[in-house]
């Protein structure tokens, strides 16, 4: 997993954002044993401290949960991994269409342009022949 | 703490001072075949070898002796007040301990120069009639003086050789005095070493004359005359005496010496 | 209890105030940066911390106790200047600090020389200046101290080497141990802390969390830091 952080929001909440990324890509596999906060931290190159804060939230959410000995776990709920994929979606849209209002585009213009571009990627990739 | 930083201590030192020691050993050994016939030849390359060895052997007396004092100055001032300093002095040991492991390896070494010296001599020596005329001229003195001024000869060996360690342990501690007080100052740290050293020097002479001059006439001075007079104290005691005075002049001296080592090394330190 | 605490913590050299009445306290667990601009006071601090300058008045106290042989058992100190003796090899400067330290981890200083291909035979005076510092800092971070105190450990290192620093030091994460790092590369430390201490002229400005600034101020902790201590 590459990790990579911003300057502007808190370390701790990029870090949920990451893992949350991780664990709808399958980087953490539903119902894998996550690494040690240790090894975590040391991965991120981060304060074990913040990852510990990042682990407890994500606990507190229900998308990763721990068992006394053997450590933290991957939630196995496919719905609330799901969940979790349109959350981190419905960010992304967001930011997407604040920066597109800015730019002056109505949403109808914006749909269009959406449009355009997928089908314009779908046949790019039908052109590699794969 | 203190047997392990003794021991680091001859580790450092041991490296420098051993090898020179075999030098020396060698050299005596070159010296004692050039002595024992090399000068005499006839032949000039062996005459000349023979000089070149005597000569050899004389620059390691010297440089064995040299060494001693360059080192115990040396391991003071670079392992305690300049950049190792601040590995040493943040060892879990007093300052103590340090000042202590530093004095008792450079006497140990003083005293093992001498031993060496001495060893290389008779090296060069053996087998030489100079060696015996030797050691019965020294035989014959001390039974003569023995014998002439009814003196316990052992015991007067003894308090000389207390002096000498003494008057050597002294030595370093204002060599440590001076340094410490010079690296105090946040510049010119050595200059300041050098210059804090004679004044010190200077110091211990002014104290000294102003204590014979004020002994002199004083009630010590007819305490002592007393003591000669109503006792019947012997020449032989008076020199006991004295040399008991001696030791104890050293003690204070070296003590002040410790203390104001260790003030500045733990009060006073300014690594740069 | 805290690791390491100041209490009106002043430090005078001669007329010129190189502390003046500094107050923090500083918990186990906590790794913190001592951030602020060179000559602000960062290495007068550190070297109070470790007994090598004599406070001017106030107080420093190293869990619980004055800095002293006790307290020096209880610290791992980085130096801003390589100070190990140059004459040892490495495996002599293992031996040395195995000596006179019970929480120096040999096995850990090995496992990390081997990492950084340092060879344990070599004279650490034919080193390049960069592998010295390497070596000096393994030694630090291989003991099992209450307080680690690194003066500057990134500065004169490659990018590489400062990651591998940094690493080790989040590996070495200890909850029952404090961590202080003082350093102006601030962009390089700032994911590492937990803490960090702005220090200018001697003075505390500021103390906060890493994320309690980017909470508040929406900028890192390096940005603040330009701004704060803005020419």
């Amino acid at each position: 997993m590459k990790w990579q952080f911003s300057n502007d929001a808190p370390i701790y909440t990029q870090l949920i954002e990451q893992i949350k990324v991780g664990i709808v890509v399958g980087a953490f596999p539903p119902g894998e044993r996550l690494p040690s906060v240790r090894d975590l931290a040391t991965e991120a190159g981060v304060n074990p401290n913040t990852m510990q804060r990042a682990l407890a939230e994500l606990e507190r959410d229900g998308l990763v949960f721990s068992q006394r000995t053997a450590g933290r776990f991957v939630t196995e709920d496919k719905t609330m991994i799901e969940k979790a994929k349109r959350g981190l979606a419905e960010r992304h849209i967001k930011t997407f269409l604040a920066a597109m209002l800015r730019l002056g585009y109505q949403p109808e213009d914006i749909v269009t342009l959406l449009r355009q571009e997928t089908s314009e990627e779908g046949s790019a990739n039908g052109g590699s022949g794969m | 703490m203190l047997r392990k930083l003794l021991k680091h201590e001859f580790r450092a030192t041991g490296r420098i001072m051993l090898p020179l020691y075999l030098i020396l050993l060698a050299t005596s050994i070159g010296a004692n075949f050039s002595t024992r016939g090399l000068l005499e030849t006839d032949l000039k390359v062996l005459d000349l070898l023979g000089g070149l060895l005597v000569m050899a052997f004389a620059v390691a007396i010297i440089a064995v002796c040299v060494m001693s004092m360059v080192v115990m100055v040396q391991r003071f001032y670079k392992n305690l007040l300049q950049d190792e300093g601040y590995v040493m002095m943040t060892l879990p040991v007093s300052v103590h301990q340090q000042v202590w492991s530093k004095l008792i390896v450079s006497a140990v070494w003083f005293a093992l120069t001498i031993v060496m010296v001495c060893l290389a001599g008779l090296i060069m020596a053996v087998d030489i009639d100079i060696l015996e005329g030797i050691g019965e001229v020294f035989h014959e003195i001390f039974q003569h003086v023995t014998a002439y001024y009814a003196l316990n000869g052992t015991a007067i060996a003894a308090e000389f050789l207390v002096v000498c360690f003494l008057g050597c342990c002294a030595m370093c501690l204002h060599f440590y005095t001076a340094l410490a007080i010079g690296h105090s100052f946040s510049g010119h740290k050595m200059a300041w070493s050098v210059a804090w050293y004679f004044i010190i020097q200077f110091a211990v002479q002014f104290v000294g004359g102003m204590l014979v001059v004020l002994l002199d006439e004083s009630w010590l001075h007819h305490l002592l005359l007393g003591w000669t007079d109503s006792w019947k104290i012997s020449g032989m005691a008076a020199v006991h005496f004295g040399m008991c005075v001696l030791i104890v002049g050293e003690l204070v001296y070296g003590a002040v010496f410790y203390l104001l080592t260790t003030y500045f090394l733990k009060r006073r330190l300014n690594l740069e | 209890m805290a690791v390491l605490e100041c209490k009106a913590l002043t430090k005078n050299y001669g007329h010129t105030a190189a502390l003046d009445g500094v107050d923090f306290i500083i918990e186990p667990g906590r790794i913190v940066g001592l951030l602020g601009p060179n000559g602000s006071g960062k290495t007068t601090l550190i070297k109070l911390a470790n007994g090598l300058l004599t406070p001017t008045s106030g107080e420093i106290l190293v869990c619980g106790i004055a800095p002293g042989k006790e307290s020096h058992a209880l610290v791992s100190y980085l130096p801003e200047r390589t100070s190990i003796p140059t004459w040892m090899t490495t495996n002599q400067l293992l031996d040395f600090y195995q000596d006179f330290y019970a929480d120096f981890r040999r096995d850990a200083a090995e496992e990390m020389l081997q990492h950084l291909n340092i060879q344990p035979k070599q004279q650490i005076k034919q080193m390049s200046k960069g592998t010295r510092e390497k070596v000096q800092l393994i030694v630090t971070m291989s003991r099992a101290a209450k307080l680690y105190l690194l003066d500057e450990p990134i500065g004169g290192v490659d990018p590489a080497t400062r990651d591998y620093i940094l690493s080790t030091i989040i590996g070495n994460y200890d909850p029952e141990a404090a961590v202080v790092i003082s350093t102006h590369l601030i962009s390089d430390v700032e994911k590492v802390l937990d803490d960090v201490i702005f220090i200018n002229q001697g003075r505390v400005m500021l103390q906060s969390s890493v994320d309690q600034i980017r909470e508040e101020k929406g900028m890192s902790v390096d940005e603040l830091f330009r701004e704060v201590f803005k020419c």
